[in-house]
């Protein structure tokens, strides 16, 4: 027992170095994080001095009132709020809906609409930007919510992903909803996706973060700035701060509350997606 | 030269179209001997294609058309209005006599490159290291952390550093508290390569390193017993079988950098101010600012031509020498 404890650890100093090494990263990582959290929670006045700042001098949360009414985030919050939400539950039911399909290895074409799928996901599809600015202009799509939800709306990684999944569950469950007469739609409903709940929470969470965060395609089709979604809001905020060309000058305190309240959502998805992302990102990338 | 190479390898080019569903194609040739069969396949899943339709044709619409849109665009004299006219190769002559452009593509594999393979490297370290700590209260809590700036938006992080780097930001904090002069870090174009390199590996280096310790969980615990029986020192055994069996997760990782290679664009678009944006301008920001704020479409598609060209042979090549093997 001892030999087999010895073996399979580094050796004493090894292991503190480990731990060293490790701490430190932690703390290059944590200590940006604590800064922001502080500034954003102190007063206007203590946020314009230098200096190194864990913990706020003052507790205030005038940088949060400031932001929210005064510079009206909450209009860009909802915006973005509504489109990633819709979203997301759109992509989560079409990707179960194409990936449940394709798991039918008898389906004629199967293997064609498999490449058809996989091939988007070799495109950089950034690097088209041009073309789905026309595309989206031809079908009436700018400044409008509907084109801010549709575009990205599937993707390759999510079907494939629910394809994985529902490929695990075992056929015989299928064969006896068959032999009980349920329809091909009630074995989808009540069978597989109940089963792929950790499937279907990877998706979900996945296109939830990457729709919060985009900034390309909004900044891109949407120019009405009733429509703005809160990160080309947060750049502009951002990028006026750093460029001294803004026309009011908003102080650090309003920005670090700023981006609090844009990180809140994804925080709280994390928290909710977290207990079920191990298993399913692991089916993803190994089978996918 | 291209043209040859690309004909001599049209088999491979195939397999390499097709490498997901290995030889997809030509399995379905095969496994659909009878026509009737497939008919009655067919027929039995109408309502299934049906549904399928309309799906595939999203994908039809949003991924291939821009493709095809953009190579005929490219050829075409930019007008907002009325019938295009073809103007041949004259947009790409515009766009290669463009300094900004082949500035932009300079920068964008510079930055891109080396947030990569600080990336790469440094998430392998890290997914070694956590693999290391047996106390999983404190490996979950540097996981963790170590994750959190990947789902953060560039506007984000990007608005974080910004401020951590400005003159009354931390960074000038800890020089000042080391009594050194303050700096003005993102107003020097010298520096701003570099600050984008480690602010890109800053917030992609916990999801590289939860990608590679996601695939060492998994390794059969089989080869480490046998390592012990062996006495084979765990550093050793790390080299030997930790490594090796990592390679597989090493190549998608590559494979998927390089397919990302010039698409970093939400970062220089936060960060860079006028001050330093001439030296991290990337293609995508030289095609944004060129196609949608000045509206010289032509030009701006021919940059997409060429750069999804770039990326193509790019992943070729990498494909050529990296999976080379597994063809054969």
């Amino acid at each position: 027992m001892y030999l087999r404890k010895n073996k399979n650890q580094l050796s004493r100093p090894a292991r503190l170095l480990n731990r060293f090494m490790l701490i430190i990263l932690f703390i290059s990582m944590i200590i940006p994080f604590m800064n922001v959290l502080a500034i954003a929670f102190s007063t206007s006045k203590n946020s314009m001095v230098p200096g190194i700042t864990l913990f706020p001098k003052e507790f205030s949360v005038e940088g949060f009132v400031l932001i929210w009414k005064t510079q009206n985030l909450w209009l860009p919050f909802l915006n973005s709020l509504f489109v990633t939400t819709v979203g997301t539950f759109f992509q989560v039911l079409l990707s179960a809906l194409v990936g449940y399909i394709l798991t039918k290895k008898d389906l004629p074409f199967r293997n064609l609409i498999l490449s058809f799928v996989l091939i988007t996901m070799m495109i950089p599809s950034e690097l088209t930007l041009v073309s789905i600015y026309s595309l989206n202009r031809d079908l009436g799509l700018l400044n409008t919510y509907s084109g801010l939800i549709v575009n990205g709306l599937m993707s390759g990684f999510g079907i494939i992903l629910m394809k994985n999944y529902f490929e695990a569950i075992p056929q015989s469950l299928f064969e006896a909803a068959q032999i009980d007469y349920a329809s091909e739609f009630k074995i989808f409903f009540k069978i597989y996706l109940p089963m792929s709940i950790p499937g279907l929470v990877t998706v979900g969470f996945v296109s939830f973060v990457s729709k919060w965060n985009s900034l390309l395609i909004p900044v891109t089709i949407i120019t009405d700035q009733n429509k703005f979604t809160l990160p080309v809001v947060l750049r502009s905020l951002i990028f006026n701060s750093t460029a001294n060309s803004g026309t009011t000058f908003i102080a650090p305190n309003a920005i670090m509350a700023g981006i609090v309240i844009s990180v809140l959502p994804l925080i709280i998805a994390y928290i909710i997606a977290q207990r079920f992302l191990v298993s399913g990102m692991n089916l993803g990338s190994i089978k996918g | 030269m291209i043209l040859v190479w690309i004909h001599e390898n049209t088999p491979f080019l195939y397999s390499m179209i097709f490498w997901h569903v290995k030889g997809g194609l030509i399995y379905m040739k095969c496994s659909s001997k009878s026509k009737s069969a497939t008919l009655r396949k067919m027929k039995k899943y109408r309502f299934v294609y049906i549904m399928l339709i309309p799906l595939l044709l999203y994908f039809c619409i949003f991924s291939y058309i821009p493709l095809f849109m953009g190579l005929i665009q490219s050829f075409q004299k930019s007008k907002l209005l009325g019938v295009a006219e073809w103007s041949g190769l004259e947009n790409y002559r515009e766009l290669f006599a463009d300094k900004e452009f082949m500035a932009s593509l300079g920068n964008g594999f510079v930055i891109g490159l080396g947030t990569f393979l600080l990336t790469f490297i440094g998430g392998l370290i890290l997914a070694l290291l956590l693999n290391e700590i047996r106390n999983k209260h404190l490996r979950s809590l540097v996981q963790t952390t170590t994750y959190l700036p990947y789902l953060f938006s560039w506007t984000i992080v990007g608005g974080i550093w910004v401020y951590l780097l400005s003159s009354h930001g931390l960074a000038n904090g800890f020089l000042s508290a080391l009594s050194v002069k303050p700096m003005q870090f993102l107003t020097e174009p010298h520096y701003a390569k570099l600050i984008m390199v480690l602010t890109g590996a800053w917030k992609d280096i916990g999801y590289t390193a939860v990608l590679f310790f996601a695939s060492i969980v998994v390794i059969n615990s089989n080869l480490f017993e046998a390592a012990q029986i062996d006495s084979a020192s765990r550093g050793k055994q790390m080299s030997k079988i930790i490594l090796p069996e990592l390679v597989p997760t090493m190549k998608t990782i590559c494979l998927l950098g390089i397919i990302g290679l010039f698409t970093n664009f939400d970062q220089v678009y936060v960060m860079g101010n006028p001050a330093i944006i001439d030296s991290v301008r990337t293609p995508l920001l030289y095609i944004f600012e060129k196609g949608i704020v000045r509206f010289d479409i032509g030009v701006a598609t021919s940059a997409s031509v060429v750069l999804l060209l770039v990326t193509f042979l790019i992943t070729l090549v990498f494909h050529h020498l990296i999976f080379k093997k597994e063809w054969k």
